[in-house]
């Protein structure tokens, strides 16, 4: 600490591990931090139905996605990745999921809509499976934060059938 | 900058880091507002660089007291000569201190 340079140096050095560990009590805040986002989806009509030239199953519909994400957003949010999801069960496989639709929130302010869309994202098979299939259609959200750790949340909706011609 | 207030300057460094911390940690999670924890974080830093690092009078307010100086013994007779002259005065300062 006897000149200057030693002064500066020592003073951006603590200065940054500061910084640091108030980055780090600022990711744990968000563990006190609660939210409860209002999701709610349906499908209001299937508009089509087809097989593409490969033998796979495609199929249009329009969805209805109202939501409230505005609870999720803390001080440490930077933006929310959300899509929707087609999730079903095959044969051959357990588990398949065909992203439908997605948005980035980036501010409370527009976390709060309902929109009604056709899938953004084709919705096809691998193969003919889905004719006369149960389906789920699920919101998941990535929250990114400005410090700390990404996490996901979801909530699912059951129920829909896709029809059989 | 002497010892005391070498002692001074770090320590002051380190408290006033860790006040301006907590400070904006609290207003920033009060406001809600990570922007704002950064802006003060950032002047706090600034004002704890100024207070710090550059030398201030009052870092310099006990300064060392030096032993006085002793002549050494040295084979040139002037230099010696020179000594003999000085001594006195010298130590006489000293003890009225």
């Amino acid at each position: 600490m006897h000149s200057y340079a030693l002064r500066v140096n020592t003073a951006v050095t603590l200065a940054i591990m500061v910084l640091a560990v108030l980055c780090s009590f600022v990711s744990l805040s968000d563990h006190f931090h609660a939210s409860s986002p209002h999701v709610h989806l349906e499908v209001l009509s299937i508009d089509a139905f087809q097989r593409q030239k490969a033998g796979n199953d495609e199929v249009w519909l329009t969805l209805n996605i109202s939501a409230d994400f505005s609870s999720v957003f803390s001080w440490n949010t930077k933006q929310l990745f959300i899509f929707v999801a087609a999730e079903y069960v095959t044969p051959k496989n357990v588990v398949n999921q065909v992203s439908l639709w997605d948005a980035i929130l980036v501010s409370k302010n527009h976390a709060k809509f309902s929109i009604k869309t056709r899938n953004k994202y084709s919705f096809v098979d691998q193969g003919n499976n889905l004719r006369g299939s149960d389906f789920n259609l699920t919101m998941y959200w990535h929250v990114m934060p400005l410090t700390g750790a990404m996490y996901t949340e979801k909530q699912v909706f059951s129920g829909f059938r896709l029809p059989t011609e | 900058m002497n010892w005391e207030g070498q002692k001074l300057a770090e320590q002051l460094m380190q408290y006033l880091f860790l006040a301006s911390a907590l400070i904006s940690f609290f207003t920033g999670y009060f406001f809600t507002s990570f922007r704002l924890m950064l802006l003060i974080y950032a002047s706090g830093a600034l004002l704890t660089t100024l207070i710090t690092v550059p030398d201030w009078p009052f870092y310099n307010r006990r300064p060392l007291q030096w032993l006085d100086p002793k002549a050494a013994e040295a084979s040139s007779s002037r230099i010696i000569k020179a000594a003999k002259v000085q001594a006195p005065k010298k130590a006489s300062k000293s003890v009225k201190k």
